[in-house]
């Protein structure tokens, strides 16, 4: 799907993203310059996957988002004007977005996820699904997986955020290795001898490849197996609290919000028993704490998980370095980050 | 349920309106952060940067854009800021955070100050003033794929000194000017190249060959004889290489001719050095104009700059940068100076030419400008997702501090992948101040070694005080009963000092030094050690630096990486055209990268002194971090007992 590679890169180009191709290198950036990424929902953590996207230097990015913007929206994040309010909030993002970087063809479009028929999404190399329903992200990622699109989904939750994503069943990529340097079979060289020596910090690349599940796969884990069993002393909590926090947005259509906390609060209460129960866990696993951190999108969790999910987006279209597989758990409380697999073996 | 304005719990919340921060630097993650300030609720913010915008900041100082390159940093990412949040009330402050004006005072106002920097001695120097205004610091630092954040609060934690960091890699004379074995070397040996010709000599960066090299085990007569016996210059040091340059009116081929043939030769006479190791071959400029074939087609693809040159290209490319350095240097003037910097085409092109062609008489594979500009200029490659990260864990640790939740404090690690425990991002519990820190124990005192009758009261005032022990305008008395003042930081008072040695002060074996920094509030005691045995090239030794806790087992290098902290040359800015190099500053970091790396609960001991000279190590390029055998970043979980 990535477009033939022009394999000229400007003057100008090569000037602004000098930093950066000092890292990941020309062919890296090279591949980035002919991706076409699909971003949905532009809240906190939305706006900051397009910054961080629009920087790096994609094709395209489509900013798709149906909502309006509000006076919470404007606190959220840092590219709808505060002139803005009632506009759609894709088409409110657009200009600071673009000016972020002119190189990159950016799109707002202000229609729903849901609506959009299945051959939109084929125009893109990669999908980042934010503020989605547990259903649609399911349905997306299927239908994505099926043409090798590239599917990544992420959400904020006050202190809270996660990212998932599903590069396909044989996902390939590079890694770059220290060249491991031959000792020279001939100590009696001497001064006579012709060889240039080898920089010791050469590196070379190594192919691999890596297997991802669904998303549906991913969040439908049997846990009353005994390897299951086993495996949670080990296992993040963060995923349970992710179940719990998609059902909130299933039943209500809306996250745990600030003006309701008390009501709120109950119901977040009432649906970690539920699920917990219906996965046939213990209730004890998540406890209570969780509850007065979980609401509204806060900033430096966004721009921690944004930048997280961001780079994953570099790394699986520039084919290069070893993917996160296939969640990261962010707890904003704790400071600490985490990866982990859920799904099939 | 609380009441939640937001996110934060109200009483949080409120706080963030009427509480005042500093941001120190306004660049990658100085950027990012201003930006999650605001959204999280703060309401006054003061910044300061000293630098301009440059157009390789905009792949992620995303406040900037092309029309800014230029301007002011701070000036502009208030303004941007502000097009956001207009009701922010930000203050931005084009100047040096070292500048007296910013002085206890001035950061006694701020509950919270947030540390953006790429520099070791800005870094100290903020530390300092934090420790004497008594405010919490956020440090932190990024580089590449990694970073790391830190608090520092006086009485309750480390300070930003309390563990040695690993000094400013340098390299022995004799390697640079005799015996270059990795292209890192003929790279420095460019840059001092390039200040003997064009710009302020320095005796430290002498180019010529070293006669004095202690493998080459010569008899000074026979050097004499031999040198005699050469063919163009006889005494290679007699005549300043600029003073040379100048006589031949800087002709590109001469010059070419004494450096990449005649001190070749003359390096080859040197025979002792050759037994072991690949000799020297010297160039030719007419040979190898003779021999030189029709220039290759540049490919298609590719950065024009990542091409590496032949030979005869490298010749072409030193002429042209000679001669476009010589009229740079014509038109400022008599005793014109230039300053290297790698952002100057020319300046960068000299360097690139002339460290190529010693890397090829030297048998080494050349490089293209791309790679001899990365570590010309110390360039630290640097993403905007990283930053973004950093930031945001900046903010997070901020809002514990304003809640009062200072036990729940953190450093806390990014690492490329996640370790054995499945974390990316690592907290760990924060050690409390060292005892013997020489800048935040309560007396603090050190030893340092050097030779009293060698040492200059310049040397110790800027090597030793400022660069060493970070500080800016240091005042130092002899504590010899009478309160000698060697050296006063008002200007000019003690001038006539600095050429003289310690010794012609009396000072010797045992003495003591009670050296200020009154901007820092700070006061060290110096105890002289007076030996006449250090190793070459070292001036000065400071002794006794084993950090609280014991060197943990040695590892494998590449399970554990660090990164320097800063070799900055000066406190100038990056892009400055007075700044030689540019980088992202770092504290000790932990990367996974090999499999298996053990993720052993040690806490962090960042900036442990290794015993084995830098110079030993085979990793030039400074593309790559350094290794250092600290301990792995530990895990925060509760059920793991920190180890020493």
């Amino acid at each position: 799907m990535i477009e033939k590679e022009d394999p000229i890169i400007s003057e100008e180009e090569a000037a602004q993203y000098d930093r950066q191709i000092r890292l990941w290198g020309l062919d890296a950036q090279k591949r980035l310059r002919g991706s076409r990424v699909l971003l949905a929902g532009l809240g906190g953590l939305g706006a900051e996957v397009a910054k961080n996207l629009i920087l790096a230097g994609v094709k395209g990015l489509t900013l798709l988002d149906h909502e309006q913007v509000t006076e919470e929206s404007c606190r959220a994040q840092f590219l709808v004007p505060v002139s803005a309010r009632g506009q759609n909030r894709a088409q409110a993002s657009l200009e600071r977005a673009q000016n972020l970087n002119p190189m990159v063809e950016v799109h707002a479009d202000p229609g729903r996820v849901e609506d959009k028929p299945d051959d939109f999404f084929l125009q893109f190399d990669a999908v980042c699904l934010t503020g989605c329903s547990r259903d649609l992200m399911v349905r997306v990622d299927q239908l994505c997986s099926q043409h090798r699109i590239k599917v990544f989904c992420g959400d904020v939750y006050g202190y809270y955020g996660y990212m998932f994503c599903n590069l396909g069943q044989e996902y390939s990529y590079v890694e770059e290795k220290p060249k491991v340097v031959k000792p020279s079979g001939d100590s009696s060289d001497g001064p006579g001898a012709k060889k240039a020596k080898v920089d010791p910090n050469e590196t070379t690349m190594v192919k691999k490849t890596a297997s991802f599940c669904t998303l549906k796969e991913a969040l439908e884990v049997d846990w009353t197996t005994e390897k299951a069993k086993a495996a949670l002393k080990k296992t993040p909590v963060d995923y349970f609290l992710l179940h719990v926090l998609l059902k909130f947005r299933t039943d209500k259509g809306r996250d745990p919000d600030p003006q309701s906390s008390e009501e709120d609060g109950e119901l977040l209460r009432q649906i970690r028993s539920d699920v917990l129960d219906a996965l046939g866990l213990s209730a004890s696993l998540l406890n209570d704490d969780f509850i007065s951190y979980c609401f509204s999108e806060m900033s430096p969790v966004c721009a921690v998980v944004g930048g997280v999910l961001g780079q994953e987006v570099v790394k699986a279209l520039s084919q290069r370095d070893v993917p996160h597989r296939n969640f990261f758990f962010f707890d904003g409380r704790k400071g600490h980050g985490m990866v982990d697999y859920f799904g099939p073996n | 349920m609380v009441q939640l304005v937001g996110s934060l719990r109200k009483e949080l919340a409120e706080s963030l309106y009427t509480c005042k921060v500093l941001v120190v630097g306004a660049g990658g993650i100085g950027c990012e952060l201003l930006k999650n300030l605001v959204l999280t609720g703060f309401k006054n913010i003061e910044v300061i940067d000293l630098d301009t915008i440059d157009v390789s900041n905009l792949n992620r100082q995303f406040l900037f854009q092309k029309k800014h390159v230029g301007k002011s940093k701070a000036q502009v990412a208030k303004e941007s800021v502000l097009q956001f949040c207009p009701s922010a009330n930000i203050t931005a402050y084009h100047d040096s955070i070292m500048n007296p004006d910013y002085n206890v005072e001035f950061f006694r106002k701020f509950m919270l100050v947030m540390n953006a920097l790429d520099n070791r001695a800005a870094r100290n120097h903020v530390n300092r003033m934090c420790l004497a205004a008594d405010v919490p610091l956020i440090e932190s630092g990024t580089a590449g794929y990694l970073g790391q954040v830190t608090v520092i609060k006086k009485g309750l934690t480390e300070c930003y000194e309390c563990q040695p960091k690993p000094a400013q890699k340098t390299f022995p004379g004799c390697t640079i000017r005799n015996t270059p074995s990795e292209p890192i070397h003929c790279i420095v040996w460019a840059k001092y190249l390039f200040n003997q010709l064009f710009g302020e000599e320095d005796a430290d960066q002498e180019v010529s060959p070293d006669t004095a090299d202690p493998e080459a085990a010569w008899n000074p007569e026979e050097a004499a004889a031999r040198a005699s016996a050469s063919e163009k210059d006889g005494d290679v040091k007699r005549v300043s290489t600029k003073e040379w340059a100048r006589s031949t009116g800087y002709d590109p081929i001469k010059l070419f001719n004494k450096l990449f043939k005649d001190d070749i030769m003359y390096l080859l006479t040197m025979d002792k050095l050759w037994k072991k190791r690949k000799a020297p071959t010297p160039l030719d400029w007419t040979q190898l104009e003779n021999k030189a074939s029709p220039p290759e087609e540049s490919p298609a693809s590719g950065l024009k700059d990542q091409q590496v040159l032949g030979v005869w290209g490298c010749c072409q490319l030193f002429k042209h940068s000679v001669e476009t350095l010589r009229s740079e240097l014509r038109e400022k003037g008599d005793n014109a100076e230039l300053v290297w910097d790698k952002d100057d085409p020319a300046a960068m092109d000299f360097v690139t030419s002339a460290a190529n062609l010693r890397m090829h008489i030297f048998s080494m594979n050349m490089k293209s400008r791309f790679d001899v500009k990365s570590m010309a200029g110390n360039i630290i490659p640097a993403i905007a997702t990283t930053n973004a990260i950093i930031a945001g864990l900046i903010v997070l640790e901020g809002l514990k501090i304003l809640s009062g939740e200072l036990e729940s404090c953190r450093t806390i690690f990014l690492n490329k992948c996640p370790n054995v425990r499945k974390k990316l991002l690592v907290p760990c519990v924060l050690d409390p101040p060292s005892k013997n820190c020489y800048v935040c124990a309560s007396k603090p005192e050190v030893t340092v070694k050097l030779n009293v009758q060698k040492t200059t009261v310049l040397s110790l005032q800027d090597r030793i005080l400022k660069e060493r022990f970070g500080m800016v305008a240091p005042d130092v008395q002899i504590e010899d009963g009478k309160g000698t003042i060697l050296i006063s930081s008002e200007e000019g008072e003690t001038e006539a000092n600095n050429s003289k040695y310690l010794s012609d002060f009396g000072i010797r074996n045992g003495s003591r030094l009670q050296s200020d920094d009154f901007l820092q509030d700070y006061t060290l005691l110096i105890n002289v050690l007076h030996t006449e045995e250090l190793e070459r090239d070292v001036e000065f030794e400071v002794v006794g630096e084993a950090p609280d806790k014991a060197p943990p087992p040695q590892s494998n290098p590449e399970e554990v990486n660090s990164i320097t902290n800063g070799n900055k040359d000066s406190a100038q800015p990056s892009t400055s055209s007075k700044a030689p190099a540019d980088e992202d500053d770092l504290m000790i970091v932990d990367s996974d990268e090999e499999e298996g790396a053990p993720s052993s609960s040690a806490t962090v001991t960042s900036g442990t002194k290794r015993k084995h000279s830098d110079l030993d190590s085979d990793k030039s390029s400074t593309k790559r971090p350094r290794t250092d055998p600290s301990a792995a970043a530990g895990d925060e979980d509760d059920d793991i007992i920190a180890l020493d």
